[in-house]
């Protein structure tokens, strides 16, 4: 079989994404046997017009990480979109927006304003802020555009398969290196992980016992056998993807949902809610009145990691 | 004035371009770096439970 060609890209993301692939340590040798990587910014040397020149469909498959939040991210997204036969949506931040996609609870301006004027360690009295265009005495710069919303890949242009996580785990990673390997990828439009909850990998006892208030979580040490949500605390378990082998709640830390929804699931943080109500022990308003005040940031801690895909999408800011 | 570019900045974490200006003796004339990403922590950690954070700034840099 002749080798195949594979990018990876980084848009709006950390970078964890790119060493979770080293993270497969020695298997990584069977990668460079199965294909021969043509893009990829952290670890090789190709620049953008190297895949300018690349004739459309002449890469096998890529691996795109990271959210799109400036006009740069989507034209590299939709140029490899043109150039690889089979677009991978790689970790949390390109399937539902992730941590980058919480900027969709403020503004462009506001982001702007804060980290370039009003942070304590700038030094900006003439208030300059990025520029798409500048000219400078030599010529001319130029800066990509940064949007307002953070958008998912699929959002911007069609993918052929999705892989959860922050970072995709070892085992996803895997599957998906053996899929290529052995010609086998799923049906178009396929998550690469479990099409059930975290819940139904998770170990921990569940005993359908109600709960009388939340938890926050530096205010229990919580019990490491028994389910997280029944001690009070939001685990996003039930309302999220699994296949991560519930590596937080192991470590008796409530998941946050990097997995995104489940099979099914449309919205993430109303399946949690729809959790919570189910156990909540409740005797009038003055409960719910109570609850809804344990909550102390719904919208971040339910769309930690897919603002992008749930229902809300953003904040919209108030006219003034 | 000539202009190269160099885009991205390869081998390392981070997204970066430069623009080298060279005057008509093919010498540099100047250089400039432009960090072409923001994803705003800076604002959006504001309003996040304090014992979240831990959990979310790590997502600066995961390398």
């Amino acid at each position: 079989m002749a080798k195949l060609k594979l990018a990876l890209y980084w848009a709006a993301a950390c970078g964890g994404c790119d060493v979770a692939v080293l993270d497969i340590n020695e298997k990584i040798l069977d990668v460079a046997k199965l294909a021969d990587i043509v893009f990829w910014p952290i670890a090789l040397d190709f620049k953008y017009h190297h895949v300018e020149a690349m004739p459309d469909k002449s890469v096998d498959v890529c691996l795109f990480n990271g959210a799109i939040r400036s006009s740069e991210q989507e034209h590299i997204a939709k140029m490899l979109r043109s150039k690889s036969k089979v677009l991978v949506s790689f970790g949390s931040c390109a399937c539902f927006g992730g941590i980058p996609a919480l900027a969709n609870l403020t503004t462009r301006a506001e982001i702007m304003e804060r980290a370039y004027i009003e942070a304590p360690s700038n030094e900006n009295p003439n208030k300059t802020l990025p520029q798409t265009k500048v000219s400078v005495p030599e010529g001319e710069l130029t800066l990509p555009e940064l949007y307002d919303n953070v958008l998912t890949l699929a959002q911007v242009v069609p993918v052929e398969y999705f892989v959860p996580g922050c970072p995709p785990t070892v085992d996803l990673i895997l599957k998906v290196v053996n899929a290529l390997a052995t010609n086998s990828l799923p049906p178009v439009g396929a998550t690469i992980a479990s099409d059930k909850t975290l819940c139904d990998e998770c170990d921990r006892k569940k005993e359908k016992k109600m709960i009388s208030r939340i938890y926050r979580t530096h205010e229990i040490i919580p019990d490491p056998e028994r389910c997280l949500l029944e001690q009070g605390l939001l685990c996003m378990g039930s309302a999220t993807r699994g296949g991560c082998g519930a590596l937080c709640v192991k470590v008796n830390i409530p998941c946050r949902g990097c997995f995104g929804p489940p099979a099914g699931v449309f919205d993430q943080g109303a399946k949690l809610v729809s959790s919570i109500a189910s156990i909540y022990q409740t005797n009038g308003k003055q409960d719910i009145e109570k609850m809804v005040n344990e909550l102390v940031d719904p919208a971040g801690t339910f769309y930690r990691f897919g603002m992008s895909v749930s229902m809300l999408k953003r904040r919209i800011p108030q006219k003034t | 004035m000539k202009k190269i570019t160099i885009d991205p900045i390869t081998r390392l974490e981070g997204h970066g371009k430069i623009d080298i200006f060279l005057d008509d003796a093919g010498d540099v004339a100047n250089a400039y770096l432009q960090i072409p990403e923001l994803r705003g922590f800076e604002k959006f950690c504001e309003g996040r439970p304090v014992e979240e954070l831990p959990r979310i700034v790590p997502r600066i840099c995961g390398v």
